[in-house]
């Protein structure tokens, strides 16, 4: 390879671990829910939709700068989640039934139609000057916002694993995911501790949304386009393994990059589900193998 | 009740009853929800420009005009039940729809049910080639934006080598295949053709490769939200070609500008359309259209669908309601309007076809300018140096 080719390849690395980063940050919320709670949350990808319309909102009204936006948007999506999960699915009552599936869609429904009363059906984007700014680092030319999102989804992970293994919450969290019974007689209560892993989940899909809204451009079923890959990265990854959601949230992104630079960019959803296909017939339990050790 | 009460009522009814019975319903189709909701906004607001207009010159053969729009939700299926619905409501005429994929299939519909459909915005090639009697179209078939971009291209000199993206459908398609053709006739390489799937919102990898062709050109064919990050990320990756064209839809609109911001500055855009445009009457078709938008800029899509109502209205006023009757008036249609010349011609293959001059426009201070044919320029292109 000449200077070129490894320059072009190694650009073509990062941003495809960039973007995989941000699948990561995706599938994280939805591997945390479905590890605590076995619900699939379908919902998932209009809890992002949210995120970028709060973005989109606040720099309409108040011109304020879209990662400011992180202060409402992340809050505002845990007490959300927090209430739906008290107050609809945790009433549902069952684990992988029906019940939370047709809720979840139920919700993603009259989300996405609610945004599209509020927003209208337009594809709509910001536009803050520095998101286009990018930097060279050895020839590799790297965009601001994207290497922000990216530093945010480290972030946001690593507050997580914190939250997880370092306090009194997350050892709950932990306890409630393993054995919901054990948990509520050693005095877990764990109707809350679910409902703060729905919240954070949701929070999690939102904080991706903010992060997305500099680079691309949103409308009300924005959701659809991510929500697949979230799907994908937490199965390659093993449902509810949250470093198994990373690390398939990075696979994703560098193999679709990859593919779509030196082979074809009209095959770049396959290259993905021919990985996905592949993993699901070697290790059906995802990458990070054992399927009884979850968060 | 008095006498005077009774007679007012009388007269209001029997004018609201006489109002009633004599409006002409022009059918219409266009998205005004789904994808392409922006560019039915832009269609609507042309049509209620030329219904005013031509209601406040007071109808045609002394009854007003009526639109009967529907919303096809950017969906085929959608589109094919609300010209029904139109169909089965006897309008003479229907004007629709937005995008290419929609509007084909609809062509065939209308042509089956023998109602004269007219394409205002849609720009696929086989609209009208072989095209029907049926399906008349006021913008031009993509072949000539394509082509005044590359004969404009030629004018500014010294570029030989081209990589064309568009979007995978049926107009990005018609693009992606006329430029194959055109580009390298007029004496251009192209280095890489490719089109992308609808929900791609990641053409880094793309760009780096063409990055590393270092091509002259770089021709984009995209629908609006793709169009504004592919500019972004055109910036993003560092791909410095001496000209980036984009073949009108998505870049010819002003939410590309607001999207884009300045990372779409010096784009080419083709298209046939522009504030700048000196036919008569621009002017003033501008500022209606502007406030028809609630003071959105309007983009080529609106003058369009304003052009097709005028043809839709002269058509009616010269052959009646009958739709065979109207399709035989569209034939010899012969209107100057603010968006320029209406005629539908059958040439080179075409069927009913309009042709409109090709405008080349620059992004220049986050606006568009005309820049080619010489004819139409407002302005002068800016290349950066090579």
């Amino acid at each position: 390879m000449d200077g070129v080719a490894v320059t072009a390849f190694f650009q073509t690395l990062v941003q495809g671990l960039l973007t995989g980063g941000l699948y990561a940050l995706i599938g994280t919320g939805l591997s945390l829910i479905f590890g605590v709670m076995k619900i699939i949350n379908f919902a998932h990808g209009d809890f992002l939709a949210i995120g970028m319309f709060i973005t989109l909102a606040l720099f309409k009204a108040f011109n304020l700068d879209p990662y400011l936006s992180l202060l409402v948007a992340a809050p505002l999506g845990f007490g959300l989640g927090y209430v739906i999960q008290r107050f609809v699915l945790a009433r549902l009552g069952d684990r992988l039934g029906e019940g939370s599936l047709l809720a979840t869609l139920g919700l993603g429904l009259i989300i996405s139609n609610t945004l599209l009363l509020g927003f209208g059906a337009q594809p709509q984007s910001i536009n803050v000057p520095y998101a286009i700014n990018t930097f060279k680092f050895g020839g590799v030319q790297v965009s601001v916002s994207l290497l922000i999102a990216g530093i945010g989804t480290v972030l946001a992970i690593s507050a997580l694993n914190l939250v997880l293994y370092r306090t009194e919450l997350g050892r709950a969290i932990r306890a409630t995911a393993q054995n919901p019974l054990g948990a509520e007689l050693q005095g877990v209560k764990t109707a809350n501790i679910q409902a703060i892993v729905f919240g954070l989940g949701v929070s999690f899909a939102a904080i991706a949304g903010v992060l997305l809204m500099p680079l691309l451009y949103t409308f009300p079923t924005v959701g659809e386009n991510y929500v697949t890959k979230a799907f994908i990265v937490t199965v390659l990854g093993g449902l509810g393994n949250l470093p198994g959601a990373v690390v398939g949230g990075l696979v994703l992104g560098v193999i679709e990059s990859m593919g779509a630079f030196y082979i074809s960019n009209n095959y770049r959803d396959a290259y993905g589900l021919i990985v996905f296909l592949l993993v699901l017939l070697l290790r059906p339990e995802g990458l990070f193998g054992k399927t009884v050790k979850r968060v | 009740m008095r006498p005077i009460q009774t007679l007012t009522a009388l007269a209001l009814l029997s004018f609201s009853l006489a109002s009633a019975q004599s409006t002409i319903k022009i059918g219409a189709v266009t998205s005004l929800s789904g994808r392409f909701a922006t560019f039915g906004a832009m269609q609507q607001a042309g049509f209620k420009v030329a219904i005013d207009e031509l209601n406040a010159k007071g109808g045609v053969n002394g009854q007003k005009l009526e639109l009967l729009l529907e919303d096809d939700a950017s969906d085929t299926n959608k589109a094919l039940n609300a010209a029904e619905k139109l169909v089965n409501a006897k309008v003479p005429v229907v004007i629709g729809a937005y995008s290419s994929g929609v509007t084909k299939p609809l062509s065939q519909y209308m042509a089956r049910v023998k109602v004269p459909l007219l394409v205002a915005t849609a720009i696929d090639e086989t609209i009208t080639k072989p095209g029907n009697p049926y399906t008349f179209r006021v913008n031009n078939q993509s072949s000539v934006y394509t082509r005044s971009l590359i004969n404009e291209l030629k004018k500014i000199g010294g570029m030989k080598t081209a990589v064309v993206l568009t979007s995978n459908d049926a107009f990005g398609k018609s693009v992606l295949t006329d430029a194959g053709k055109l580009l390298p006739a007029a004496g251009f390489t192209v280095l890489s053709k490719d089109t992308y799937d609808k929900g791609l919102t990641d053409f880094r990898p793309l760009l780096n490769r063409y990055k590393g062709q270092n091509p002259d050109v770089v021709i984009f064919a995209s629908y609006e939200e793709d169009a504004v990050a592919l500019a972004k990320q055109v910036k993003e990756t560092g791909l410095a070609p001496r000209v980036i064209a984009g073949i009108a839809t998505g870049f010819a609109l002003p939410d590309f500008l607001k999207g884009a911001g300045s990372t779409a500055e010096n784009f080419l855009v083709t298209m046939v359309w522009n504030a700048d445009v000196k036919y008569p009457g621009a002017g003033s078709l501008y500022t209606r259209l502007k406030t028809a938008l609630g003071g959105e800029e309007p983009s080529q899509h609106a003058a369009q669908s304003y052009a097709a109502v005028l043809a839709a209205a002269d058509a009616i006023k010269r052959g009646g309601t009958d739709p065979e009757k109207v399709r035989a008036a569209l034939e010899s249609t012969k209107l100057n309007t603010a968006f320029g010349p209406v005629t539908f011609r059958d040439y080179a293959g075409y069927q009913n076809q309009n042709s409109v001059v090709g405008l080349i426009t620059q992004v220049q201070g986050g606006k568009f300018v005309t820049i080619g044919p010489a004819s139409a320029a407002t302005g002068k292109v800016i290349l950066p140096k090579k």
